[in-house]
């Protein structure tokens, strides 16, 4: 793996408001990155310093691998190309006469699940279907790396998994791919990293599992009768969550935990100790800077 | 080269071959007016002045026809290229801005090439205007060269980024400017101040310039001067606006 992207004390600021601060990143390649945070915690503005879309206050983004950045990367942004009065093959076809080395016709348009309507007009399209064309797009040009901000909007249950599929055959292939979504599930299945913006800052950098080390939290989950207040008042409790009877209990110290519910064992049943997911985590991120 | 023939055939279709119902109505919107005031309003004229008039009206009525395409037409195409992400898609890839604002342009002077032979066809075969084929030909293209700055200002006008703020701005340019360029009629019937302001217009020179041209007197200078410096303060704005949206975080 070698290093393609490197970001450098990157600053941005919009009516004096800093939207990031000393964004600092080295993008390897053969690989899935994963940006999430918040809403408003600065990652479109980050995909759009990168991709050039915006100016940079200060500091730089450097693309390692070509002079013409442009022609080694594919994007799917947020918002689907919708073009009156064009049809699908003819966007198809312009997006590959942009490159020497495009990826066939057929190929794109089978990834874009479009064979049937190669002739029908993009604008006739479903949304899901814009989205699996937006994707096909951004692979025309068969880029080293490829942005995708929130790829899975709008696809239903069954495309999503093979979107995922596709993407996991890709980086197989040797490409990478830098992603932004909010099914977060989906990318704990399938990112080598994980970024964790906030308030405009890297506060994570690393694997999922250097996160939930690094957090060292676990999820305790039981049904009890007991009132919540008890469990409130154990100290190595950060969050709970009672819905009926069942308790969910987020601590990074299982084993006092543990120790401090013996007492009431008698009126626990269930109790399963279980990892924290991405979502979790997530939000105690959030929880943690609230509380900074 | 290849993409830039397949991007411009493709406009072609989108813009024009696809889109009939425009089309027909942007050439016949200026025939029409043509037709009003050379067969209509023109009653008690005699033979010298009729000819007169429907020769100055030509130009009037071509210049009018550019004015559509090349503002209206163009501020709403660029507009809608921006609404349907189709610029953001285009900034994406390995071209430059000036191919796909060149490849539109193309599309646009087509609009008022067509446009421009067919009211000069209708002078010929309806009004029975006699000008040699050199001189209609030389006439359309320096119309055609005169209506750049025209298309940079449906450019600009598209910045607006807003539809109705497009449709808005489209209707306070177009139509004031035609009336106080002299297109729909005579520009000493308006008050002096009003004259002064419509003489420094690019379409009131641009008329000058064909007028003379059709009139076989001498080249006036002042005019194309006039046209140009309006192509460069308008492409300047252009390219100054573009800059600040992308600073003001408005994405393409």
């Amino acid at each position: 793996m070698k290093t393609i992207l490197e970001i450098n004390h990157l600053n941005k600021s919009f009516d004096k408001q800093n939207i990031l601060h000393d964004v600092n990143l080295k993008i390897n390649s053969h690989s899935i990155i994963a940006l999430v945070g918040a809403n408003g915690a600065g990652k479109t503005t980050l995909i759009n310093l990168i991709l050039d879309l915006l100016p940079i206050d200060s500091g730089y983004v450097k693309f390692l691998i070509d002079d013409n950045w442009k022609k080694v990367t594919g994007v799917m942004m947020q918002d689907n190309i919708s073009l009156h009065r064009i049809k699908v093959k003819e966007i198809i076809e312009l997006s590959r006469s942009y490159f020497d080395k495009p990826l066939p016709y057929t190929e794109l348009l089978t990834i874009a699940n479009l064979k049937t309507q190669e002739n029908s007009f993009m604008s006739e399209l479903s949304g899901g279907q814009k989205r699996r064309l937006s994707f096909a797009l951004a692979l025309a040009g068969d880029p080293q790396i490829l942005f995708l901000d929130e790829p899975t909007v709008g696809l239903d249950s069954n495309a999503r998994n093979d979107f995922w599929k596709e993407i996991d055959q890709l980086r197989k292939n040797g490409k990478t791919i830098f992603v932004t979504s909010h099914y977060l599930e989906e990318l704990e299945n399938i990112a080598d990293r994980f970024l964790i913006l906030q308030n405009g800052t890297i506060a994570f950098d690393g694997t999922i599992q250097e996160l939930r080390s690094r957090k060292g939290q676990v999820l305790i989950e039981f049904d009890s009768n007991l009132a919540a207040a008890i469990f409130n008042n154990l100290n190595m409790v950060i969050s709970i969550n009672q819905i009926g009877q069942h308790y969910q209990i987020i601590t990074n110290r299982p084993n006092d935990l543990i120790t401090a519910l013996n007492p009431y064992l008698s009126a626990i049943t269930n109790l399963q100790i279980k990892q924290t997911n991405l979502d979790t985590m997530l939000l105690n991120y959030q929880e943690d800077s609230t509380h900074a | 080269m290849h993409n830039y023939l397949f991007q411009t055939k493709l406009n072609f279709r989108r813009i024009i071959l696809r889109n009939k119902s425009f089309f027909i109505f942007d050439m016949l919107l200026p025939i029409v007016f043509y037709l009003l005031y050379t067969r209509v309003l023109t009653t008690g004229l005699s033979t010298q002045a009729l000819t007169a008039w429907n020769t100055n009206y030509l130009i009037s009525m071509v210049i009018y026809s550019c004015m559509l395409g090349g503002i209206v037409t163009t501020s709403n195409t660029l507009l809608d290229d921006q609404t349907s992400h189709f610029r953001l898609f285009i900034s994406l890839k390995p071209i430059s801005k000036f191919q796909y604002y060149s490849s539109m342009t193309i599309v646009f002077l087509t609009l008022n090439l067509i446009s421009s032979i067919l009211i000069c066809l209708v002078d010929i075969f309806v009004n029975h205007v006699v000008i040699s084929l050199p001189l209609l030909i030389l006439l359309i293209v320096i119309n055609l060269a005169g209506t750049i700055p025209l298309i940079t200002l449906g450019a600009l006008t598209s910045l607006a980024q807003k539809p109705n703020t497009v449709n808005l701005l489209n209707n306070i340019i177009v139509f004031p400017l035609a009336i106080i360029s002299g297109l729909w009629w005579p520009i000493n019937l308006m008050p002096n101040w009003l004259q002064k302001i419509g003489k420094l217009m690019p379409t009131y020179q641009l008329a000058q310039i064909e007028r003379n041209l059709l009139h076989h007197t001498n080249v006036n200078f002042g005019a194309i001067i006039n046209v140009f410096a309006w192509l460069i303060i308008l492409a300047l704005l252009f390219l100054i606006i573009i800059k600040l949206q992308k600073q003001k975080g408005l994405v393409e």
